[in-house]
């Protein structure tokens, strides 16, 4: 990996690279066949979520399934800083990797990947916000990715402790929003995939909702789905989502208690 | 106490909130609101009865272990990095990953490998960070942490993989998740620990090939991967103490109280307890009577200054942390 020399961080070798090993099976995705433990291809990972984790922000939670952990938190509603007068809030979404959350270490300096997630977390929540009530003010929720396995699993996590860190905060929002990734392989439907299984996957799709109110706010779908396989993924993640639902809110609420 | 200040805008029914509030909680708030407006007299009210807001003792008597907050370790929990830590000093949260890549080593050390810690200051951690490059203080505590972590602790020919040819090379980075204050302390602690969590893959280097090859340890059991070569006695602890109005001296500072500290002194102490690195930023302790209790129970005139204080009170503290670092890393 070439270092540009950064003279804000302390700096290593201009060039290096990530250790090859031996033994390694070069196969081509297709003809890998994994198989999942732990839990059946309609299991989503479990999940822990513990809001109110960073104290000095307004609102914070921090998730964990398996081998992913993203840490959230809210600032807001803030002044905008732009002079335009705006009538509604704006929503403003960061996501950030730490080097060392994926199997090659990334830079420190950002890069698109990070800007899709944010922008796929953005929009899962946009219509959730009540933001007609925040004019001039933004509200910025900031993401750190801890350790990641597989961008879906980062988009699909990144929402949930995005809104739950939002609910933490007592910003005003319609419902909760929950998200679900489900993979295609062969003709299966593996629901909440990780690195491996959606590298091998010929399709993906995550759907974001709020199950309280039954609407969808986002649907993000790559690779190569046919429109009948379209609508079974987005059947089974939102039966998911529900699920999901309950277990933020009893986070939620246990937090609550914890508080008085 | 009531957690956090209730943001600037307020819900539509404040009010009604409000009154349904018990007296403690009322009290709380006004607590709250009036440490908002005056941090200064906040603090001092505190200072005055012995006492600090979090309810913490201050650094009078030399024998009190009240005065530092409760340390947390947790290693290994990141299976992406080579070796990871989590510390947790009070509220202020550190996590510290390990990579290990690859490189040629430099022409004038050919025997020689990298370390490159660096910390990250996440707009996430605080409010008054905002995103983008790292800030001046991201770059002067990384800048303190790679001379800390660069006294011989490890040694760099052991990152070595052959001369002038291949080496490794470890980015140590440091993401702070919760900034509540002594982000140096917390964070050598994490880079140490995680550094002591590695597990280096062994490596040969093919010179026909001119490349590096590793093996897991699972496919080859003849080629174990192995723990760094750090030198135990040369590990080091911080510790940072911070006085307030010339005359308080406050050990691990929290964050509402570091904005309002003068002097900033920090010690860094080895694995027996010998001063490896002390730094004091600003004038120090002008009432020497208000520091209590001295070294030897005489009375606090004779001590030297602020700075022999300090370095006493770390060395007493660290006799209690180094048995936690000790069980919690290996």
């Amino acid at each position: 990996m070439q270092s540009a020399f950064d003279r804000r961080r302390i700096n290593g070798p201009e060039d290096s690279y990530h250790p090859v090993f031996a033994n390694k099976i070069q196969e081509s995705p297709s003809n890998v066949h994994i198989i999942r433990e732990n839990r059946k291809i309609s299991d989503i990972r479990p999940i822990f979520l513990q809001p109110g984790l960073i104290s000095q922000a307004n609102g914070s939670a921090y998730i964990e399934m398996e081998s992913m952990k993203i840490a959230c938190s809210v600032y807001g509603p803030r002044q905008s800083k732009n002079t335009a007068y705006n009538e509604k809030g704006r929503l403003n979404v960061e996501v950030k990797f730490a080097p060392y959350s994926c199997e090659l270490r990334r830079s420190p300096l950002r890069d698109a990947e990070d800007r899709s997630i944010a922008v796929a977390i953005q929009q899962a929540l946009l219509s959730s916000v009540q933001l007609e009530h925040f004019p001039k003010s933004t509200i910025d929720i900031f993401l750190v990715i801890i350790e990641a396995d597989g961008i879906e699993g980062c988009i699909a996590s990144g929402s949930i402790a995005a809104s739950t860190a939002l609910a933490d905060a007592g910003i005003d929002m319609y419902g909760l929003v929950t998200s679900c990734a489900t993979a295609v392989i062969g003709t299966d439907l593996w629901i909440d995939p990780t690195q491996e299984e959606s590298n091998t996957a010929s399709g993906t799709l995550i759907l974001s909702c709020m199950p309280a109110l039954g609407i969808v706010t986002n649907v993000w779908q790559s690779g190569r789905i046919a429109p009948s396989e379209i609508l079974a993924c987005i059947d089974a993640c939102n039966d998911r989502c529900t699920d999901i639902h309950s277990v933020v809110a009893q986070a939620l609420l246990d937090s609550a208690h914890n508080k008085i | 106490m009531a957690s956090a200040l209730p943001s600037s805008s307020t819900t539509p029914s404040a009010s009604d909130v409000n009154s349904s509030l018990s007296a403690a909680e009322r009290e709380a708030i006004k607590a709250a609101t009036f440490q908002r407006l005056h941090p200064r007299i906040y603090l001092e009210r505190f200072l005055e009865e012995k006492i600090r807001p979090d309810g913490r003792s201050t650094a009078e008597n030399i024998e009190d272990p009240n005065a530092w907050r409760n340390v947390e370790v947790n290693v290994g929990s990141i299976t992406t990095a080579l070796g990871s830590a989590l510390v947790r000093i009070g509220k202020t949260t550190v996590v510290c990953g390990i990579k290990a890549e690859i490189c040629e080593p430099e022409l004038d050390n050919p025997d020689e490998g990298f370390l490159v810690p660096n910390v990250d200051l996440p707009a996430l951690c605080s409010p008054k960070f905002k995103p983008g490059p790292p800030t001046e203080e991201a770059q002067v505590l990384s800048e303190r942490l790679n001379e800390a972590l660069g006294n011989g602790m490890l040694s760099l020919s052991s990152l070595c993989i052959c001369s002038g040819k291949s080496a490794w090379v470890l980015y140590v980075d440091a993401t702070v998740i919760n900034y509540d204050g002594n982000v140096f302390d917390a964070t050598l602690l994490a880079m140490v620990c995680a550094l002591k969590n590695v597990s280096l893959p062994h490596a040969d280097f093919d010179p026909e090939l001119h490349r590096t090859v590793c093996t897991r340890s699972e496919t080859d059991p003849s080629k174990p991967a192995r723990k760094l070569a750090i030198q135990e006695d040369l590990i080091p602890l911080a510790f940072s103490f911070g006085v307030f109005a010339g005359s308080h001296l406050l050990p691990d500072p929290t964050a509402s109280e570091e904005t309002l500290l003068d002097t900033y002194i920090s010690v860094i102490l080895d694995a027996h307890a010998q001063v490896l690195a002390v730094s004091q930023l600003g004038a120090g302790v002008d009432n020497y009577e208000a520091l209590g209790q001295g070294v030897n129970n005489l009375p606090s005139s004779r001590e030297a200054d602020a700075l022999a204080r300090c370095i006493s009170l770390a060395k007493k503290r660290q006799a209690v942390l180094i048995k936690k670092v000790y069980n919690t890393s290996t």
